[in-house]
């Protein structure tokens, strides 16, 4: 009698408690990529969708499973869209192919804002505020000087109607490359999860080893997705990632490549996230035909085969609550059994990219990116370039050339104002087949006035990645989810033929001319010591009284021994005797010496104040 | 469908059930307190309502690691005394903790032992890096802040809040040094806490500062209830403690190290005051003589509880009766204010088919 009471009770409670906005969904997944020369790759991805409209004012006041804390800042500035990623490391294309999320060293933030706002760069100012705010970083720096819009680099990743999609005026970009990315951003990205690092996945989360990893990216991902495969109503998708690039080899004791989450993040999996509706770990085990170099412990729940364009894609699904439901732990491992194929090079994905300073001195430089493509076919795709206004780039300079050859292009290109506006420059054209393209410029370093170099201005001063947009044909290296979904399982069921890139090349560090920063202390020493001889002497000069001395008669032997003897009778008489006027100057010298050396027989007494 | 509307009722009345017998609410309800003159009189005696603290690290670059040491040792102490990461604003010049040159990432030890981590899995920054400047501060101070600024970054204290402001770095007689580029200087930081005061942004307010010649930072002050004590006097060097042969650097300043084996041993109740607090470190200890002042403040500091400062104690009392609350109609709220799919479908604009827009423009292909 008392249990069926007790279990109608219980679920009125939860219905009371969940009941009023039950279509939120959230999923947790961790992604595993074991990668040449043994690194791992490690994708936590943790999305929440919430069934309702973002373009509705009264979506927002009631939250179930979205932070409220994003949602408030979502509703006051009018965000359609917003992406943000903090990066410490590079992501190195050419050996570990695409990431799910690619990102640039430092922070990055692009929004789309609603047709609504009147003042866009005032609201994007503010939006950077709150999030930083919101995330405990800097972006409070990104005001106009590393602001841009791109024309044809970003389009909204979520819905969106077509005629607000081409033109990108709602659309800010903006990249700080020198922002520190540590523990207090992952405490408060941490606390939007429904979970928090209570339960679930997040539970892994280890900040000694996240830090200590060679590449390590914090990503969030608002925008507006389908409700259903219909696409008649529309849903707001929250995708909270955080990638980690563990170098296995170097971290573990024995030198051996074996991994397990035990090693990669000190931790077993002891339970799944009770509300999420999907807790699932993915292994990727092959890109092809290839037999499985390591061995997976324990059994996969399942194995998922997917084809993506030429590309036959494998995973090893791990159903989180299968295994912790009866308190066990679960601790995926791959044990290699043989090493030798693991420190040759993999093969580079189709398209990569290498950046870097040309030129030497702190007058001009020069900027060259080289950029691989190792398809069978032309490729197109857009080059995003966005550079600080000191370096004032020679548009004349610009070049695109493959193999000695010109290759045509069409550009886009906002030079900068000074302190208001960084240089944009967007280029799209054709990778030629099996081919590396240069693209080059040249500039020069301006001057800043001294109060504008930040305080370690001998540190040099950032330029951030450009980024390289595609539409790649094959599914080579690629990882990320469709469209549709940010969950990976979405992987599964996906079936388009072509696959968007967007990868972000090295930042740089370039050297001004800096100036001497004592120089004002030592401007004032060296006035203070001109003003003083010359003050010093002038009124030496003005102030003394001249006399005009008699002739002397020149001495003969017997006066100077008469005058030896007088000055000794002098000297027994009276120290204190006042000779100065009438000796002659050979004795004012000996005088002062005398005094001089009496002086030095009294204590010292300024020594000690 | 009648037995589980039933049920239902049920489950609401022992919600309210529940909510009725858990009740805790503030002594200062006078229908509480009225036949505890004595309790009345030690809540109010304090006259604040609230604590903050402003805990800035001036010292940029990777050997003044003992810098961002001192104050993140401060913060967790503050925290651990009970001031939320909301009233805590914290400034920190440089990353230490995710330093290319620390060999243990994400942490900052401030003992050669390692026992305390105290960068923690838990701490806020809220002021970093460049950020970290005159301005700025004089503007937590003030209130002065852009009206974009978010609430972690601002001091939202009031003319009943106690604010403790701690600061380290690299100083002289009369200055204190900013990421080595800039300095505040004790005039202007006396004028802000003028400003502050006339602002009723404190009721009182405990000024800590470790650095050489701390002393003649607090000289210039005049504004009434400020506490202050420094590391040394004028002419006197603040001196670091010890050596991580690990980092290779001083990981903690003597003054620091000593106030916080001091406060390391307070809980939160405790009943230890500023007085007991003001020779933590004796010169055979400190090197420097530990300097105070405290003209300015109208109580007597044997009296003052640390705990005003470093803490914040909140005096709850629990009541023995039952109170019963009015009845809350909950029904009414589902639906209306929440957008589901069906509230929804009457307001869309335009209903139809929404689409992705695609990501690379036709016409570049």
């Amino acid at each position: 009698m008392a249990a069926p009471m007790l279990r109608c009770l219980l679920f009125f409670l939860g219905m009371f408690f969940f009941g009023t906005n039950a279509s939120d969904e959230f999923s947790e997944e961790l992604f595993i990529k074991p990668l040449q020369k043994g690194y791992v790759y490690s994708h936590f991805q943790f999305t929440t969708k919430w069934n309702a409209s973002i373009h509705h004012q009264e979506t927002f006041q009631h939250y179930h499973l979205f932070p409220k804390a994003l949602g408030e800042v979502l509703l006051h500035y009018d965000v359609q869209e917003l992406h943000l990623s903090q990066t410490q490391g590079l992501w190195h294309h050419r050996q570990w192919g695409y990431p799910i999320h690619d990102a640039p060293p430092g922070a990055e933030l692009w929004v789309w804002f609603k047709p609504s706002v009147k003042d866009i760069d005032k609201t994007w100012t503010d939006l950077a505020n709150a999030v930083s705010g919101l995330f405990c970083s800097s972006l409070n720096f990104l005001d106009s000087k590393n602001t841009v819009t791109p024309r044809w680099s970003f389009r909204p990743q979520g819905l969106a109607h077509q005629g607000y999609a081409y033109r990108s005026y709602f659309m800010r970009y903006g990249t700080l490359p020198r922002e520190i990315v540590c523990t207090e951003n992952l405490t408060p990205w941490r606390k939007l999860l429904p979970c928090d690092s209570n339960a679930g996945l997040s539970t892994l989360f280890n900040a000694f080893h996240f830090h200590d990893a060679n590449y390590h990216s914090l990503g969030l991902h608002v925008r507006p997705i389908c409700a259903d495969s219909a696409c008649m109503e529309e849903a707001i998708e929250l995708s909270q990632s955080l990638s980690v690039v563990t170098d296995v080899v170097s971290t573990s004791n024995t030198g051996a490549p074996h991994w397990s989450l035990k090693s990669l993040f000190g931790n077993h999996l002891v339970s799944a996230c009770p509300i999420a509706s999907k807790s699932v770990i993915m292994v990727q085990t092959a890109n092809s035909q290839e037999p499985l170099p390591y061995r997976l412990t324990p059994e996969p729940t399942s194995v998922e085969e997917v084809i993506r364009g030429d590309q036959k894609h494998s995973f090893a699904v791990y159903q989180v609550p299968s295994f912790t439901h009866s308190g066990r732990v679960l601790n995926v491992a791959g044990t290699y059994n043989d090493v030798s194929g693991l420190q040759e090079d993999g093969t580079p994905p189709p398209i990569h990219a290498h950046r870097y300073i040309t030129g030497y001195g702190l007058s001009d430089g020069g900027i060259s990116c080289l950029i691989h493509s190792s398809l069978p076919v032309n490729q197109s795709i857009i080059y995003l370039d966005i550079l600080p206004w000191f370096t004032r780039v020679y548009f004349s300079s610009l070049e695109v050339s493959n193999n000695g050859h010109k290759v045509p292009f069409k550009v886009h290109y906002v030079p900068a104002k000074d302190r208001s506006r960084p240089h944009h420059l967007e280029l799209s054209f054709m990778l030629w087949p099996h081919s590396t393209t240069r693209v080059s410029f040249t500039f020069t370093r301006a001057f800043l006035k001294w109060t504008e170099y930040p305080p370690d201005a001998n540190h040099g001063f950032y330029i951030s990645s450009a980024v390289i947009t595609a539409l790649l044909p094959s599914s080579f290296g690629y990882t990320s989810p469709p469209q549709e979904s940010s969950q990976l399982s979405s992987i599964f069921s996906e079936n388009s033929t072509s696959y968007l890139i967007r990868i972000h090349t090295e930042s740089l560090l370039v050297s001004l001319p800096t100036p001497d920063f004592s120089m004002p202390y030592n401007v004032i020493c060296l006035a203070c010591t001109v003003l003083a001889i010359a003050f010093g002497s002038m009124h030496n000069l003005t102030t003394r009284r001249f006399i005009k001395e008699e002739a002397k008669a020149k001495r003969g032997l017997l006066t100077k021994v008469k005058s030896f003897f007088t000055r000794q009778k002098d000297a027994t008489l009276s120290e204190q005797a006042d000779a100065a006027e009438s000796a002659d100057q050979n004795d004012i010298k000996e005088k002062s010496k005398e005094k001089l050396e009496a002086s030095n027989d009294k204590p010292k007494e300024g020594d000690q104040s | 469908m009648g037995n589980t509307g039933q049920n239902h009722n049920i489950g609401i009345a022992l919600i309210h059930m529940i909510t009725c017998f858990v009740i805790l609410y503030l002594s200062f309800n006078p229908a509480g307190c009225m036949s505890h003159e004595e309790q009345v009189n030690e809540f109010f005696q304090t006259g604040h309502t609230n604590n903050w603290a402003v805990l800035v690290d001036a010292s940029r670059f990777w050997f003044n690691y003992r810098h961002h040491a001192n104050v993140l040792s401060l913060y967790r102490s503050v925290k651990r005394l009970g001031i939320p990461d909301s009233q805590i604003i914290l400034m920190v010049a440089d990353d230490m903790a995710c330093n290319p040159r620390n060999p243990r990432p994400a942490t900052v030890f401030n003992n050669q032992n390692q026992h305390i981590n105290v960068y923690g899995d838990d701490v806020e920054v809220d002021y970093r890096g460049y950020e970290v400047t005159v301005e700025n501060f004089i503007r937590v101070l003030t209130g002065r802040l852009p009206e974009s600024t978010p609430r972690s970054k601002r001091l939202l204290s009031d003319e009943r809040s106690n604010v403790l402001v701690y600061m380290t770095g690299h100083g002289g007689d009369g200055f204190l040094k900013f990421q080595d580029a800039e300095e505040v200087s004790n005039v202007e930081l006396a004028d802000a806490f003028e400003q502050m005061w006339q602002k009723q942004r404190y009721h009182e307010l405990f000024f800590m500062i470790d650095t050489c010649q701390a002393e003649s930072m607090f000289q210039k002050f005049y504004s009434p209830n400020i506490l202050a004590v420094a590391s040394s006097r004028v002419g006197e060097d603040s001196l670091s403690h010890h050596v991580d042969p690990a980092l290779g650097v001083y990981v903690i300043d003597r003054y620091t190290y000593y106030a916080l084996e001091f406060l390391e041993s307070v809980k939160l109740g405790s009943k230890k005051t500023m007085a007991q607090f003001f020779k933590v470190c004796p010169k055979h200890l400190c090197i420097s003589t530990v300097s105070t002042r405290t003209d300015l403040f109208r109580r007597d500091v044997s009296q003052t509880l640390l705990t005003d400062f470093f803490g914040s104690v909140r005096n709850v009392e629990l009541l023995t009766e039952t109170s019963s609350l009015a009845k809350v109609n909950t029904s009414s709220r589902s639906g209306s204010d929440t957008c589901s799919k069906d509230s929804c479908k009457g307001t869309d604009r335009k209903p139809g088919r929404f689409s992705y827009p695609e990501q690379v423009p036709s016409i570049l292909i």
